[in-house]
């Protein structure tokens, strides 16, 4: 007979057969399979009528759940599509659309040991609170000191990755929160090394500036719904709108930034170095721990970066924005910590970042909702999926290039309430590359969402 | 183990290594300056000690050397958030604030917010100022640090950046002088997977499950961890296979002991470590009544099939080997899985099988040649175990000459050594030794060490009395030289059997002289 068994991540094969998934390995004496083809697996058995022991999974007990989640038309059909497609496959929805109802209908439907996969210990704690109100169990936890295994189960990317040697064949359902992060080279293992049959990948973003999102459909599934922001703004999401205001960098602050970039390019220059892509630009790092002047070149262009982000005329201009906008609830977005602090200092507002203590940002975020706090100044922490219902006005002060960034900010946003009008703010330095990052970020919003 | 992006290496030709710091006067000030501004600054903020290092790294120092040393030093150090005021409550009370009286644009409006939670909390404004985000690591304050030597902060560095190197690696093939238990245990808590192989040295290759399906750094992390381990043996050497972050390439990384050690701090201290006080005792006590068994700890593992057994200690004596597996707790279950695993191998082992930390009542187990199995509760029992080993010795040794005298191999070889031609048969020297005194081959004399051909013997004979009486004397050394010349190892014994002995004359050699007995 054939025994099939869970070691580390992958599956064990002992018997006298061969499958199409297999490969023998020679360490052990026995066939191994990658864990992503446990449901192949299964089924070549059957089809072939082969007689076979699965010792495989190891499941926590079932719990019996609440079904009161109530889908809009949009999700009953993303829904919908992806069951059809044998429940492996990818949907694309702006943020804001209500992705975790979703997922929460599936694990209803689906009435399986599950696992939800999502970026940030955020978003654990705020799908615990959603498992716990629309199914009425209480999830679990592995990540962030918990390790605490129920039948619906939240972990991090990072834990979900490290832990996959035991944690892999507990789950028969797993579904990945902002999935376009399971495509990294590390994050894609979590598909490999893990059994569960039905998949389910949420994000608003798909498309990945590497092109590895091109792994989704042979580690998750196809995509098989996307709808965008355009299409659900106004009925199903906030209107809103974007500005963007420029400011002059003060005269001192326009001298240094001039001095400090032309070291830079003039080191450039003479070694004719051309810096086109991401590619370039890690070679030149690469030899700055060996050549002194090419890390001069960099600290310098760095500084030139830093006095146009954190520029004294932005703060004045975002001191008489927040005046205007006093009674509003506001999100000030910077690209580093240090300005978040200032700015927390300057107009005593919570600041967000990945310092905040766990409590103090539960804390932060529930006194947000409530309107004892109107205004919160963050990093990068609140990029991704947190919600933060009623904010209507956010500023970029500073942020990367990235689409992806602005996408995932302006997100925040649109979280639907009778009456709200978005708004959206960049404040950007005159005359200098931030003009251009500024740009690229915008470039491909319509697309990106 | 450092932050990747301090990771310093140099790549050529498909080879990658880390840039070691060397033993120079420059990297020695280096470091010691850096331990000293750590000693020199308990009780200010971490962000006062970066300031510092900042400035040293300024120098003109790779600055990946400077904040790779710093960030050890960071592991050695307390940092510890002041704790005279509670910040986040403090915070609380001043974001409470800007909620109900409006964000302050204005500085007069900030002021008045400070003012009230200074009131409230009956401190002053400054303090609310200054403590206000005292948590933030920049803020945090040196209390403690662990100083050591500049060179050991280098040699700590070295190991670092070695095993950094190793967090991309995707398997690595290693030997080691000993510590076999501690690495083969190591190997096992990380989950990684070992495949054994001979070629005159022992060598293990490791890397994990998923190795299987494609080349993976998923287990670097893990070959990092096990790297200390191994180093902690006098001798070893480590080949890794590397698959670089930047490219792509996959490229090799070694590093052994007879060149490395030098620059590596060992990481803990090399004395023997018994497992068990069980274990200690035995060794103690048996290696106490000079048997004439040598007991070694932990000898180099043994194959058996797919596995790799690592006994507890080896007894030897005359070329023979028994090895001794002391078995603590157990259940039925695990014995028998652990006599399947000895029965692939083709040695003695003598199993001691603790009835105090059983699991279940013993069951009869099953009689196997060369296993053998004595029962003990406290104290393991030297007797039954003496015992057992004189009797399996004889046993051994009664076979073994039995099988010699049964050979029927005809000597022609002018000397025949004991010691090769046990090697070449499978048997201990002694054996050979035994038999053919019992029986010894035709036209062959019996030496202690080796059988000598009659006719070689008489030429040996013909050539020293021919010295002799041409010289009238003849020394020891000459002599030697003469007996080697012809083939003969064992000269003391055929000159003894020859009928000489060796006189002094004085403790030089060159003066010894032998005569007729």
């Amino acid at each position: 007979m054939i025994r099939l068994w869970f070691d580390k991540g992958t599956l064990l094969l002992k018997g006298e057969v061969g499958t199409p998934y297999g490969k023998w390995d020679p360490r052990v004496g026995c066939y191994r399979i990658k864990a992503l083809h446990y449901r192949d697996v299964l089924s070549y058995f059957k089809e072939s009528v082969l007689p076979y022991q699965d010792d495989v999974p190891n499941l926590t007990a079932l719990q019996t759940l609440k079904d009161i989640v109530k889908l809009r038309q949009y999700q009953e059909e993303a829904l919908g599509k992806w069951r059809n497609v044998g429940m492996r496959g990818v949907l694309v929805l702006p943020t804001a659309a209500g992705k975790t109802f979703i997922a929460l209908k599936a694990i209803s439907l689906l009435k399986t040991q599950t696992l939800i996969i999502v970026p940030t210990l955020d978003l654990i704690d705020q799908w615990r609170k959603r498992v716990n109100d629309h199914l009425g169990i209480q999830a679990g936890a592995v990540g962030g000191g918990e390790d605490n295994v129920q039948m619906v189960t939240v972990s991090t990317y990072d834990s979900a990755y490290l832990q996959a040697e035991v944690l892999g064949n507990r789950f028969m359902f797993i579904v990945f929160d902002e999935v376009h992060h399971l495509a990294s080279p590390g994050y894609m293992q979590i598909a490999e090394m893990y059994i569960a049959p039905y998949r389910m990948g949420l994000t608003a973003t798909y498309e990945r500036s590497d092109q590895r999102h091109v792994l989704l459909p042979t580690l998750v599934g196809d995509m098989v719904y996307i709808a965008s922001v355009e299409e659900l703004a106004g009925e199903h999401l906030s209107p809103y709108v974007h500005e963007k205001i420029y400011v002059d960098l003060t005269p001192e602050e326009q001298s240094v930034y001039d001095k400090e970039m032309s070291v830079f390019n003039d080191y450039l220059r003479e070694k004719r170095i051309v810096l086109k892509s991401i590619e370039d630009f890690h070679k030149f790092i690469m030899t700055t721990g060996r050549d002194r002047r090419a890390r001069e070149a960099l600290l310098a262009r760095n500084r030139a970066i830093k006095v146009a982000l954190n520029s004294e005329a932005k703060l004045s201009l975002l001191a008489k924005q927040l005046e205007i906008h006093r009674n509003e609830k506001t999100l000030v977005f910077t690209l580093h910590n240090d300005l978040v602090y200032a700015i927390s200092r300057r107009f005593l507002i919570p600041a967000l970042t990945y310092q905040t203590p766990k409590e103090e940002r539960r804390e932060i975020l529930e006194n947000f909702r409530k309107g004892d706090y109107r205004t919160i100044v963050t990093s990068q922490v609140l990029d991704e999926g947190v919600d933060v219902p009623d904010a209507s006005v956010g500023f970029i002060l500073s942020g990367t290039g990235s689409t992806r960034e602005y996408v995932q900010r302006l997100g925040r946003l649109l979280r639907k309430v009778e009456g709200k009008r978005a708004k959206l703010v960049e404040i950007v330095s005159k005359e200098t590359m931030e003009v251009r990052m500024s740009r690229r970020r915008r470039q491909k919003t319509s697309e990106g969402a | 183990m450092l932050p990747s992006e301090l990771l310093a290496v140099r790549r050529r030709r498909g080879v990658i290594w880390p840039r070691y710091a060397s033993m120079s006067d420059g990297n020695l000030e280096v470091a010691s300056s850096l331990i000293r501004v750590y000693q020199s600054h308990l009780g200010e903020k971490k962000s006062v000690v970066k300031e510092v290092i900042d400035e040293i790294e300024e120098k003109g120092y790779d600055y990946r050397f400077v904040r790779g040393l710093s960030f050890l030093l960071d592991r050695r150090s307390r940092f510890k958030c002041n704790d005279q005021i509670d910040a986040v409550g403090l915070r609380r009370k001043i974001y409470h604030a800007t909620g109900k009286l409006g964000l302050p644009t204005r500085p007069e409006q900030r002021r008045q917010i400070i003012e009230t939670v200074a009131f409230e909390l009956k401190i002053a404004p400054e303090t609310v100022e200054e403590f206000s985000y005292a948590d933030l690591e920049t803020e945090l304050v040196l209390e403690e640090f662990e100083p050591l030597s500049p060179r050991e902060l280098l040699e700590d560095y070295n190991l670092s950046l070695a095993q950094t190197l190793l967090f991309y690696s995707t398997e690595v093939t290693f030997t080691s002088s000993s510590r076999w238990q501690k690495i083969f245990y190591t190997i096992k808590k990380l989950g990684l997977i070992y495949d054994a192989f001979q070629d005159g040295i022992f060598w293990v290759k490791v890397d994990g499950p998923a190795s299987l399906f494609k080349l993976t750094r998923r287990y670097g992390t893990s070959i990092a961890k096990l790297l200390p381990v191994i180093v902690a043996c006098p001798e070893w050497a480590v080949e890794a296979k590397i698959l670089w972050k930047y490219t792509n390439e996959i490229c090799d990384f070694k590093i052994e002991s007879s060149k490395h050690q030098a620059l590596l701090r060992k990481p803990s201290v090399l004395t023997v470590s018994f497992d068990s006080v069980v274990e200690e005792d035995f060794a103690v006590r048996f290696q106490a009544l000079a048997t004439g068994w040598l007991l070694r700890r932990e000898p180099e593992p043994v194959l058996a099939g797919k596995h790799v057994i690592i006994p507890d200690f080896s007894l030897e004596k005359e070329g023979m080997r028994i090895y001794v597996e002391i078995v603590g707790f157990w259940t039925i279950e695990y014995l028998l899985r652990k006599i399947e695993k000895l029965k692939q191998i083709d040695v003695d082992m003598l199993v001691l099988v603790n009835e105090n930390l059983a699991c279940e009542k013993l069951a009869k187990l099953e009689k196997h040649a060369k296993l053998s199995f004595i029962y003990f509760r406290d104290k393991i029992p030297l007797a039954p175990i003496i015992h057992y080993l004189e009797q399996r010795f004889k046993e051994v040794k009664t076979k073994q000459v039995g099988f010699v005298k049964e050979l029927p191999i005809v000597f022609t070889e002018p000397v025949v050594n004991y010691e090769e031609f046990a090697a070449r048969i499978g048997v201990s020297a002694e054996a050979v030794k035994a038999a053919l005194a019992d029986r010894t081959p035709q036209g062959y004399t019996v030496m202690s060490n080796e059988l000598v051909r009659k006719d070689v013997f008489e030429q040996v004979r013909k050539k020293i009395e021919e010295q002799i009486s041409q010289k009238g004397q003849l020394w020891l050394s000459e002599a030697i030289r003469t007996v080697e010349e012809e083939g003969v190892k064992d000269v003391t014994s055929v000159l003894k059997t020859l009928g000489y002995k060796v006189v002094w004359h004085g403790i030089n050699s060159e003066k010894a002289e032998i005569v007729k007995a």
